[in-house]
């Protein structure tokens, strides 16, 4: 009888245990600002492409012959020294379903080059795919243990590196995600670094959220 | 209204004459406009009258100004000579009472007809928002020439078109390499020239000038107009799934199972 009752112990301690530990040892969903916040905050405005405000002139006039536009130097290299991320970055544009063209090769990360370049003003988006069913685990898997605090690097294509301190970590429902402050080209400048996460959905061969994580510049 | 057959104005036309902006997008809660005013007289530098007050000054052929936000209402516009005074004397050109609605966007352009003659035409610009990863480009007939047709890359992508009427088309964003033919020749009239059509703005292309003054491309921009993308895939092999994993799942049943075994020889030994 005592056998018994060690029995219904240990199989209700088995039963109940196991998944409360497995949830109690995961990362939390979060860190951080929640990421809607760490976007709408408002910093030291960022540095205008045409320089001081000058007194203008009454009219401004110039030239309407067609010119090349110059553009900023593309960032080529993300790194997350403390989790270990370090991947080549893809200038990418859109997919033909609409939404943001990854790299095939889950290696490679995707800067969204329609957006500002990492220091301009709003928000620099750099996303990659978190696995794939031959070459295994994307670069930015381990986004998902990122905390407040770490250390993002990125190093544009004139050499140049710039230093970000992640503000937020957040776990978002796909269908909620808030596209227009993830992609927006205004505001202070931010680097949102965006992979999957969440419960895989086999049915869809997709995962049901998308890992956000924000991070502001280090100065 | 057809939102691409402007009213153009010639210089003999006297008196009040609305140049009505036709459809005014939305946004009617401002109550100021935004104009641009594009030279495209070739030759003939200018100074540009509001109201009697001097708003450009020295404006030159091939130039662009704005845009300024103006207060919704209506204008006398006037052009003089870049050498007058002020604007006591004859006029090349005016336009009275022209309509500025609260929160339009349009481009006044001063340019020849396909006669040659001087008119101010009012366009309104679309700033309706581009999809993602897309570019607006309207291309606006503003030149002494008649019919065009309009290439991208060789291939006629706005066929006929005459002065002043506009043909939009949204493009996927790049830079593409435009040129102006007579419409139905392969007679290039204007180009080719390189256009960067920025991803999410409006490029607004203008052929203007005259057979003896020579055709050149003014361009416009208007920016802003860009939309997100509709979402950010991103793995598809179920490697980091954040469920309970099937090991630890069978782990927790064998438990259950195993208390309610015991459970039952505990329950079946008492009695």
């Amino acid at each position: 009888m005592r056998k018994a009752v060690a029995g219904v112990a240990v199989g209700l301690a088995l039963a109940v245990g196991v998944p409360v530990s497995w949830e109690l040892t995961r990362p939390p969903a979060t860190a951080g600002t929640p990421v809607a916040q760490a976007l709408e905050a408002t910093g030291p405005p960022a540095p205008s492409s045409s320089g001081a405000a000058a007194p203008a002139p009454a009219v401004e006039t110039r030239d309407a012959a067609p010119a090349a536009v110059p553009r900023a130097p593309a960032p080529v290299r993300v790194t997350v020294p403390a989790r270990g991320v370090e991947a080549p970055l893809d200038p990418m544009g859109v997919a033909g379903d609409g939404q943001m063209a990854l790299p095939g090769d889950v290696g490679r990360v995707g800067w969204y080059r329609f957006g500002p370049v990492p220091g301009e003003a709003g928000s620099a988006v750099l996303a990659g795919h978190v696995d794939d069913r031959e070459q295994g685990l994307g670069a930015l898997a381990p986004l998902r243990t990122a905390e407040a605090g770490d250390e993002v690097l990125v190093t544009d294509d004139a050499g140049t590196t710039s230093r970000w301190r992640v503000t937020s970590r957040e776990l978002i429902t796909k269908q909620q995600l808030p596209l227009d402050a993830l992609f927006s080209r205004e505001g202070p400048p931010r680097l949102v670094l965006v992979t999957c996460g969440g419960p895989f959905l086999p049915e869809y061969r997709s995962y049901r959220d998308n890992v956000v994580v924000v991070a502001e510049p280090l100065r | 209204m057809d939102r691409t057959r402007p009213i153009a104005l010639t210089a003999g036309t006297a008196g009040a004459f609305a140049l009505l902006f036709a459809a005014t997008p939305a946004l009617a809660d401002s109550h100021t406009a935004t104009v641009s005013v594009l030279h495209g007289i070739p030759d003939t530098p200018v100074d540009v009258y509001a109201n009697g007050e001097r708003l450009i000054d020295d404006f030159a052929p091939g130039t662009l100004a704005g845009p300024l936000e103006l207060p919704a209402g209506e204008y006398d516009l006037a052009l003089y000579p870049a050498d007058a005074a002020d604007a006591s004397g004859e006029a090349l050109l005016s336009a009275m009472d022209v309509a500025v609605p609260a929160g339009a966007d349009a481009t006044v352009v001063a340019h020849l007809t396909e006669a040659g003659q001087p008119a101010l035409t009012p366009f309104v610009n679309d700033t309706s928002a581009v999809p993602a990863g897309q570019a607006r480009v309207t291309v606006r007939h503003t030149a002494a020439a008649p019919a065009v047709d309009v290439r991208a890359g060789g291939t006629v992508v706005a066929p006929g078109l005459t002065n002043p009427n506009e043909a939009t088309l949204t493009v996927p964003a790049g830079t593409i390499t435009a040129d102006v033919t007579l419409a139905g020749t392969d007679t290039v009239a204007i180009g080719p020239a390189d256009l960067a059509l920025a991803e999410g703005t409006s490029t607004i292309v203008y052929a203007w000038g005259s057979g003896d003054a020579g055709y050149e491309l003014a361009t416009q921009t208007v920016t802003g107009l860009h939309s997100s993308p509709s979402g950010v895939p991103g793995g598809s092999a179920g490697l980091v799934d954040d469920e309970l994993p099937l090991p630890l799942v069978g782990l927790s049943v064998l438990g259950l199972a195993g208390a309610a075994v015991a459970g039952r020889r505990l329950v079946t030994s008492r009695v």
